[in-house]
């Protein structure tokens, strides 16, 4: 089967699993940033929940009537759905090595979508929060939070996935072969074609 | 946003073609039932320019590049155009299924695209090297 149509089948089954698969993948996601969340703050007040798609942001010192902010989860973590798309064009993907590599490029992209969930949270402290946001955060930390959250949106997401395809998905596969454009260099072949007599 | 009004009068166009009672006003699409706002990210631009960046970084001549950039920006415009009219009518006769194609599918979609023109790109591009 072509690339292009393994890439279009990855592309399938990877949004169905991550329209399927969100909202339990949200609530881990919650469950998880939010330990992270309170150790970068004094007193630790954060309190994250999945609801509808959205992480909710909730706080211990939150009046008990106020809404509670909410960030959009799907922009999160979404490029799962290219991962998933550009794993499909290796053909050995389904076998001991795709898997494995598969499974570290999953395990990497779950941990950027954690760091990208405290970015936003912060981001969302720095500067959505009113007075409380200005008492709180300088302009640096502003900037710093609010950088990071829109680099990730805009580039950042889609470099991930391309990168832990590059890196493990494709490299773990065929063992390391050089890019796109060249063929792949037999073993000891470079070492035989070598010019003698030089250095 | 002149480009994006570009874009918008372009795909109102296609719409219209369509059979679609469309009316573009600045960077927005409007029926009588169904409205958009076309907004820098929904323009095709970060693919492009992460495309153009991507073919910048690999190692090849002057005009591979610029042949590169120059069909590689047109086929991600063309795409973006036939997401932005399909965005439109999905929203206009399956609302439901809206959110989930603007947010996931194109996005990634248009991504793909660009990946697999760089992908493609860069065969073209070793291939002429390693003839010449």
């Amino acid at each position: 089967m072509r690339p292009a149509l393994r890439a279009v089948l990855g592309f399938a089954l990877g949004f169905a699993l991550w329209r399927a698969g969100t909202p339990a993948y949200d609530r881990l996601l919650a469950d998880t940033a939010e330990p992270l969340l309170r150790l970068l703050e004094r007193p630790a007040a954060t309190r994250l929940y999945a609801e509808d798609r959205r992480i909710v942001v909730d706080r211990a010192d939150f009046a008990s009537r106020s809404e509670r902010p909410s960030l959009p989860a799907d922009d999160l973590t979404l490029n799962v759905i290219l991962l998933a798309s550009l794993a499909a064009t290796r053909r050995r993907l389904l076998r001991d090595r795709g898997v494995l590599a598969l499974a570290a490029a999953l395990g990497a992209l779950g941990l950027t979508h954690v760091v990208a969930l405290v970015c936003a949270v912060k981001a969302l402290y720095a500067t959505q929060l009113g007075e409380w946001s200005t008492a709180n955060y300088g302009p640096l930390s502003r900037n710093l939070w609010v950088g990071a959250t829109h680099f990730y949106r805009v580039a950042g997401c889609w470099a991930i996935a391309f990168g832990l395809w590059w890196g493990l998905v494709r490299r773990g596969i065929s063992g390391g072969d050089g890019p796109p454009g060249r063929p792949p260099t037999p073993r000891g072949s470079r070492r035989a074609s070598r010019p003698r007599g030089r250095g | 946003m002149p480009f994006t009004e570009q874009i918008v009068a372009v795909s109102a166009a296609a719409l219209r073609a369509l059979g679609e009672p469309v009316l573009a006003e600045g960077t927005q699409i409007r029926s009588p039932g169904f409205a958009v706002d076309v907004k820098n990210g929904c323009n095709g631009v970060e693919a492009m320019l992460i495309l153009v960046a991507a073919i910048l970084a690999f190692p090849a001549t002057a005009r591979s590049r610029f042949l590169g950039i120059a069909a590689g920006t047109l086929v991600i415009q063309a795409a973006n155009l036939v997401r932005v009219v399909s965005l439109f009518w999905l929203g206009a006769h399956h609302r439901e299924l809206f959110d989930a194609f603007h947010t996931a599918v194109w996005q990634t979609a248009l991504l793909l695209v660009a990946v697999g023109l760089f992908v493609f790109w860069t065969r073209r591009a070793g291939a002429r090297a390693a003839r010449a």
